[in-house]
Order: structure tokens, then sequence, then C-alpha cells
């Protein structure tokens, strides 16, 4: 196993902490690979190891979970020599395709999926139940793709793309969508039938109406103004005719 | 005065700092967030109704690169804390709207910490372009402790809301019914527009409808 590559996976789990609208998680890819470029020609003190750095803090964005394809392949490129333009193309090839596979996967995709299942388990069984099955679920996909993304991207090195376009990521591309729209979709009756038990049909009537204007409202009238601001305009005229 | 105030603002700075700064393990998501503040405060089911609702509202953020989002997992510690205690949708309404403004608050104070964050950097970009480590640690450091700051601040915020809404919230039993209904029903509506943005595919959307009719007949059969 590579040298620091220990320490560098546990610095991958604070890489946002310093994300800025100028670098965006540039420094943190810094803070990151700085362990595995430790026993570059010179050392800590060497002219490769600063320049290494200087260049591991420029501008960089990607998934949090996939980054480490990065942190692992840029370093590589490091100790093998690469010359600085073509790492700098590495860079920018990376920034794309690791943002929206990783947006696709976890966010529209794993983490849904396992938030779907959490509230089914947390209405059908109990709260403790529920929260450690997401918790479970979840992780099990951020602590494997973050182990997976830094191996696969120190063995990669300039090669790293051929894990991001690999036969396993596109399958679970195709397949993570549609089952994060299955799992809410099913989810959606049974937790809202618990959050409406001992309401009387008026009620329900209410809720529903609400439902709709707001749903209307997001997908046709005013798409941009999102569900928080109306259910606050909602709650706004809620408090007024509690009063009147 | 709300049980454990202390704890409660302890778990609300795991949970800011969960969100984006330290691994990202989602203790942050509502269902979490509210569950276990709900707990802490003595009222676990009371914590995870309001959790349960703001994960609703929570399937539409996707926190796709410089988005700029709400914190639901702060606003669900607000809201387990005013609506502990309190009897079911009463306190879920009270507690859920509670929450939402927490989380709005939550989501500007994420805003400025990463203006904050590029300011500082751009105060020290000469030591970063020679390849200074200890300004990258301190950088790192720094950014940390700001996160550490806004959660502090905003859960203390949402804790004394809490506290003021539970002495002296200037509303009738019918006004706390019309919160519980309006919550539930915006919550519902966010999470069908957000499960249909997830799909966005026609064919992935068939798969939303498909498992809301599983869902249905999952209704019927309990």
């Amino acid at each position: 196993m590579k040298r620091g590559i220990v320490s560098s996976w546990f610095r991958l789990l604070l890489i946002q902490a310093s994300w800025n609208y100028d670098r965006m998680i540039g420094v943190g890819v810094a803070f990151s690979s700085e362990p595995l470029l430790r026993d570059l020609p010179g050392g800590v003190q060497g002219r490769q190891y600063r320049n290494a750095l200087v260049r591991a803090a420029k501008y960089f964005n990607g998934h949090p979970y996939l980054i480490g394809l990065a942190v692992g392949a840029l370093a590589r490129t490091e100790h093998e020599g690469v010359p600085p333009e073509q790492m700098g193309r590495l860079r920018s090839a990376l920034t794309g395709p690791l943002g929206s596979v990783g947006d696709k996967m976890v966010w529209a995709g794993t983490l849904p999926s396992a938030s779907a299942v959490g509230l089914l388990l947390a209405v059908t069984l109990s709260p403790m139940v529920g929260v450690v099955g997401f918790l479970v679920l979840h992780n099990i996909v951020n602590l494997g793709l973050r182990v997976w993304a830094l191996s696969a991207g120190w063995r990669g090195g300039m090669q790293v793309a051929k894990f991001l376009g690999g036969r396993v990521i596109k399958l679970c591309l195709m397949v993570v969508g549609p089952v994060a729209a299955f799992a809410v979709g099913l989810a959606l009756p049974l937790v809202g039938a618990w959050l409406a038990r001992g309401l009387d049909m008026n009620a329900l009537l209410g809720v529903g109406i609400i439902a709709a204007v707001g749903i209307v409202f997001a997908r046709s009238v005013w798409p941009t103004l999102g569900g928080l601001r109306f259910a606050l305009g909602a709650v706004a005229l809620a408090v007024l005719a509690g009063w009147l | 005065m709300i049980d454990n105030a202390g704890w409660l603002l302890l778990w609300g700075v795991v949970v800011g700092l969960d969100l984006i700064c330290v691994a990202q393990t989602m203790v942050s998501r509502p269902l979490v967030a509210g569950t276990v503040a709900g707990a802490i405060a003595g009222d676990p089911m009371a914590g995870m109704a309001v959790g349960v609702v703001l994960e609703l509202f929570a399937f539409e953020v996707l926190p796709f690169g410089a988005a700029r989002y709400p914190d639901y997992g702060l606003g669900a510690v607000a809201a387990a804390a005013a609506a502990t205690g309190a009897p079911a949708i009463l306190g879920t309404g009270l507690g859920v709207s509670l929450g939402l403004i927490v989380a709005f608050v939550g989501g500007r104070g994420i805003h400025l910490r990463r203006l904050r964050n590029g300011l500082d950097l751009e105060r020290h970009v000469d030591q970063l372009e020679h390849g200074d480590l200890r300004t990258i640690y301190s950088l790192h450091l720094r950014g940390l402790a700001r996160e550490v700051f806004r959660s502090v601040i905003v859960t203390a915020l949402g804790l004394l809301l809490a506290e003021g809404i539970r002495r002296w919230a200037p509303l009738t039993v019918q006004g706390a019914v019309y919160l519980g209904i309006v919550t539930l029903g915006a919550a519902l509506s966010a999470a069908v527009t957000g499960a249909i943005r997830l799909a966005g595919r026609k064919s992935a959307q068939q798969w939303f409808m498909l498992g809301l009719l599983g869902g249905l007949v999952g209704l019927m059969l309990r």
C-alpha cells in the first residue's frame, strides 16, 4: 500500500472544509493529497513537493465522495514526473465528469433511495430502525465510494478516466435514478398516511389542496420558487388565518 | 425551558459540521437530526415527526456544485425542540414552521461562510502560490471554525425561537392545526416535485409512478 494513503483517505473526509467560490474544493485537494506527496524526491523541503502543493491547490471541483479519484491520480502523476501541462489537462478533464457522475449517483440516486428506505422503516417499524437503516445504507455507499475512488485514482494515474467510464459505474448510473424514483414513490403514501393519522376529512382535504397547489406552482406557475419559499408563504397565510 | 439545551446545541454543531465539512455521513438529514434532537429533548416521537416532514422537503435539495440550499438538519433540531411535549399535529405544525425558518437562515449562513472562506483565500494567495503547507492547514482549519460558528449561531437562534414559541406563541389551537395542515401539504408537494426532478427522464418518472402505486397498495394492505 502506498505510504500516506490512509492519512490521505481520512483527510478526504474533511475535504470541503475550506470550500469557496474561487477555487471551490481546490485547497481541500491540496490538504488531502499532501500525505501522498511527502515522499517526492527532495522530501517536504524539496521544490518538487512545494510545486506539487501549488498545483494541487488550484481551482477544482468534483463530488466529495469521488474526489479521491482526482486526489490519487494527481498525486500519482506527480510521482511519475508527468509534465505540468499534461497534469493541468487531466485536472480539467476530471472536473466535469467527477461532478456529474457523483451528483447523479449519490445526490440524485443512492441518497434519496436510502432516505426513502429510512422513512419507510421509521414509519412502519420504529424511529430508531429508520434512522439506523438510513445511516447504514447511505454510509456503505459513502465510505465505500471514498475508499474505491482514492485507490483507483492512485492505481490509474493518467489513465484514471478508465475507472470513471467503467462498466460498473455505467450500470450504476443507469440503475440508481429509477431506483430512487421508485423508492421515493413507494415511501410517499405510507409516510403521508403516517403523518396524517388523526386528521379529520376536512384537514385531509386541506393537506391535499395545499399539496396540489404546491405541485402546480413548482411544475408550471413558478418553477424557481422552491418548496421552502412556497411553504414559508403558506405558513404565513396559515398564521394570519389562525389569528383572524 | 427546553430540556438539555446544551446537548441540543452540541448536537447542532455535529449536524452542521456533517452537512458539508466533515464526512457527510448524513446525520445532518432531518430524519436523523430531528429524531436524535427529539430524543435529547425528551420526546423522540415528536422529533421523528418533524424530522420526517422536513425530510420530505429535503428530497427537493440537490447540492450540486455551488448550489445554494436550505439547512434542513439544523431546522430539524430547532423543530424538534419546539415540538417536544406538544400534542401530535399541533406540535408538528409549529415545529416544522420554525424548522423551515431556521433552515432558510442556515442556508444563508452556508453562503456567507463560503464567501468568508473566499476572502480568507484571497488574503493568502501569495503563500498558496509558494506551496506553503501551513497556509493550506490554516485555511482549512479556519473553514472548519467558521462552520462551527455558523452551527452554534443558527442552532442557538433556533433554540431561542423554539423556547419563545413554546412560551408565547400568539396562536390559537385552530391556528396551530392550520400550520400542521399547510406544512404537511407543502412537504408532500416538495417531495413529489423533488422526486419528479430526481427521476428526470420519462422512463424514470414511470418508475416513480410505479412506486407510488406500490405505496398505495401497501397502504391499503396495512
